[in-house]
């Protein structure tokens, strides 16, 4: 498919210098990272019970942290949740 | 709704393959992990939302100490930044200058923190901005503590900007002390229903059925919740 499209990018004569141009888009995507988060996230999805860690959404802490308005500044905008290896922490999230 | 740029369409497919979607909001295109529903249980919730509202991004972060030579904080929160890049009609144009700057030096000169973070408060100054970071053990020592200390500079810069974070208790200070005493904390710990629910889960999924006895499977149902609940 990218193929393809660069192939179009040709026809329509974009040239390199164009940084409006999607080689041009890419590029500057993976100078931004070349890390892809979601690759693990796919494996956690894999592995997830549903249901399960809804409690959490119901604590004061999460509410106070969810609800949180421009107003309030930094000092509810950061909830950490903690827990020994293997209770669930990357299914929660 | 505006034309899509080839660019556009490569991320699109690779969102589709990665169970990620784009949503038209107003005149606004916005990255959402909406297909990563039922695969989290925070993202999920803030993802379904975030479809009723414009401008809003949530952006994860997975540390992982096998990968923690390249999960440095620059590859980090060029990660987030990608992220929010990806969601915008096109890049800003603060992005792309540094960008044209920074390709001129030697062998193309790469980010630095606190060019990433200037560019980032630039784009999320009006956004609504969920970060999720899981397992921040898992990030090397030297490079939390530029993690949490650029966190820190987000969410006093951006308003409107909120860190989600999960850990083993032994970074809990750390979490505490670089963030100013801020934050909020939550201990998580494994309840009976969710041992149930986990148990039943992975009994459903047995590949050899015809080896687990209503004996042997009565028996795990009922001695591991207690000893859960026993820790």
């Amino acid at each position: 498919m990218s193929q393809v499209l660069s192939n179009n990018d040709n026809c329509f004569n974009i040239t390199n210098n164009n940084y409006s141009a999607p080689d041009n888009e890419s590029k500057i995507l993976a100078w931004l990272s070349p890390l892809e988060p979601w690759v693990r996230h796919q494996d956690i999805e894999a592995e997830r019970v549903d249901g399960i860690g809804a409690w959490l959404l119901e604590t004061k802490e999460f509410t106070r942290w969810h609800n949180t308005t421009k107003g309030d500044g930094p000092n509810h905008a950061t909830l950490f949740c903690d827990g020994n290896p293997g209770v669930g922490k990357s299914y929660i999230m | 709704m505006q034309p899509c740029s080839a660019t556009a369409i490569q991320e699109w497919e690779r969102a589709i393959s990665c169970k990620r979607m784009f949503i038209i909001a107003g005149n606004k295109r916005i990255v959402l992990l909406i297909g990563w529903d039922n695969s989290s249980l925070v993202i999920d919730k803030l993802c379904n939302e975030a479809e009723e509202k414009e401008d809003t991004a949530v952006l994860c972060f997975y540390f992982d100490f096998a990968a923690r030579n390249e999960q440095s904080p620059v590859n980090m929160l060029g990660s987030l930044l990608r992220q929010c890049v990806s969601g915008l009609e096109r890049i800003p144009e603060l992005v792309v200058q540094s960008f044209r700057k920074r390709r001129k030096g030697i062998g193309g000169r790469g980010l630095q923190v606190a060019g990433i973070l200037k560019m980032f408060q630039s784009i999320t100054t009006t956004k609504s901005t969920f970060i999720c970071v899981d397992a921040l053990d898992e990030c090397a020592p030297e490079h939390r503590m530029v993690v949490l200390e650029s966190l820190r500079q987000i969410i006093h810069g951006s308003p409107n900007a909120r860190v989600f974070m999960t850990g083993r208790p032994q970074v809990r200070s750390e979490v505490e002390k670089r963030l100013d005493g801020a934050a909020a904390f939550i201990s998580i710990q494994p309840t009976e229903d969710g041992v149930i629910r986990y148990l039943r889960d992975k009994l459903s999924k047995d590949t050899a059925p015809e080896i687990m006895s209503s004996t042997l499977e009565a028996e795990i149902m009922k001695i591991i919740p207690e000893i859960n609940s026993e820790t």
